[in-house]
């Protein structure tokens, strides 16, 4: 098994933070798309050329965003990109033949918006930010975003926010080292935290920084500052009739592959997850068929030392038959890899 | 029988009693000043902050009467979540556990019907969660 870089993509000046691949891309002939978001303030759209099998920059998403865009997230129509930013305010951009346009923007958070995220039918928006809150926006026509609920429960920045893949379940993760569970039970707008993974139930010690899904929901990996990626897994992930919620509970933790802060994690559709970290590299885990009992479910397949030449601060897999990684680094650089076997 | 040198081997006890019985009276009033000062303080500005969002909310209902449907029924909603809670509020009791919880819960909702209604109103006392911190974020 090998990760090959397929390209090095330059453009932004400062900083990467993060990418997000568009949903709608990567099959029927459609190249895949992804944006990117940076420290220089701007977003970058990435298209791949199907002759070629590179990517080349589309458009620069500019002179909206005042500071770092720390957070970008297409609806799942790949139809609307969302951007969040440290000017505390949260950007959506329509594709308008060919042209991207702010066409709204979210204000509420009182100081730095952390991450964006899509509920899985792109009617409900989450944001979340230094402030310590998460916001629940609905989609409106023309283009109006009205705030559904504010969830107040981190006691301190809440560094991502993360819809689960098919329910109507928001996941949020902070530096109060907390993955905290929201659920809107009963009434519509009554938005609740249902659980709270932390410490106490063999959660992580220090800042949570990603959260990741696998294809069918069941599981959740969540990677932390604490140098320990954990997985989670719930019975049921369907919302119960009469507001009952399956709690998620601790299935394993991967100690000792990383020495350094994890910021990134994803979970591809094939079931390898991968992880980006403060010491450059990329590395990927997968099932581990002949684990012991009790022992960790899941083994280190491969470690893409030096993946970049700064820190590794996101990593996600495409769309598409054969899911290609991108990686996001403080060397202002992205990458695309393809695992080879 | 006294002892002679009794009232000189108690003059230490006499002097701290004395010391004791002043500071103490010079406190109580001293205490009653400043608590009064804190109380006016504290007081005037919870009252200042009530006032501007009572102000607020009789202005977003005088327009609600003119044209019911100049903010979405959400806006509306929390409209009138704030009045119940500014009516709600124990003015004359401040040691009322509820005081602060309905504080939190009115700046709250003032944020929701402000990002609504797409203006940027601050109540200038407001206090911030932390201003200036750090300029480097992650």
């Amino acid at each position: 098994m090998e990760l090959k870089e397929i390209q090095r993509l330059e453009g932004h000046t400062d900083r990467v933070w993060s990418l997000d691949w568009n949903p709608a891309t990567g099959h029927d002939g459609i190249p895949l798309v992804f944006a990117s978001c940076s420290g220089d303030k701007t977003v970058r759209i990435w298209e791949q050329n199907l002759s070629s099998g590179l990517w080349a920059c589309k458009a620069v998403l500019e002179e909206t965003h005042t500071r770092t865009v720390r957070s970008c997230a297409w609806s799942p129509s790949g139809k609307i990109l969302a951007t969040g930013s440290f000017d505390a305010t949260t950007a959506i951009w329509e594709n308008v033949g060919g042209d991207f346009e702010c066409v709204s923007t979210l204000e509420g958070h009182e100081n730095e918006v952390k991450s964006v995220c899509w509920n899985a039918s792109g009617t409900l928006l989450a944001t979340c930010s230094r402030d310590k809150s998460v916001w629940i926006w609905e989609v409106l026509p023309g283009n109006e975003f009205e705030c559904v609920s504010v969830l107040q429960g981190h006691a301190q920045d809440v560094k991502m926010v993360k819809w689960h893949p098919t329910e109507d379940i928001l996941f949020s993760c902070s530096y109060d080292n907390n993955i905290k569970v929201w659920a809107d039970e009963g009434d519509s707008d009554d938005w609740q935290c249902v659980q709270t993974l932390g410490e106490p139930n063999n959660g992580h010690t220090s800042t949570v920084w990603a959260l990741s899904f696998n294809a069918s929901g069941d599981k959740m990996v969540s990677c932390s500052d604490d140098l320990t990626v954990k997985v989670w897994g719930t019975e049921n992930t369907e919302i119960q009739s009469g507001g009952g919620f399956a709690p998620w509970r601790h299935l394993c933790t991967l100690t000792g592959y990383h020495d350094r802060t994890i910021f990134s994690v994803h979970w591809s559709r094939e079931g390898i997850f991968a992880s980006g970290a403060a010491d450059d590299a990329i590395r990927l885990f997968v099932d581990d068929n002949e684990s012991q009992v009790d022992g960790p479910l899941y083994k280190l397949l491969l470690k893409k030392e030096k993946a970049h030449d700064m820190e590794v601060n996101f990593v996600q897999w495409s769309p598409g038959e054969k899911p290609l990684l991108a990686s996001a680094s403080d060397d202002g650089t992205i990458k695309v890899w393809e695992l080879i076997s | 029988m006294d002892d002679l040198f009794d009232s000189s081997l108690n003059l230490e006890d006499t002097h701290y009693k004395e010391g004791y019985d002043e500071g103490h009276s010079d406190g109580l009033v001293a205490g009653k000043e400043e608590g009064r000062q804190v109380g006016l303080k504290v007081g005037f500005e919870i009252g200042e902050e009530l006032g501007f969002y009572r102000g607020c909310v009789d202005i977003w209902n005088s327009a609600l009467r003119l044209d019911p449907t100049c903010f979405s029924p959400r806006a509306k909603t929390i409209i009138g979540q704030m009045e119940e809670l500014i009516e709600k509020y124990p003015l004359m009791d401040p040691e009322n556990v509820q005081v602060q919880e309905i504080m939190d819960s009115l700046r709250l909702k003032f944020k929701m019907v402000c990002s609504s209604l797409h203006v940027k109103l601050e109540y200038s006392g407001y206090p911030k969660s932390s201003t200036e911190a750090n300029d480097i974020q992650f």
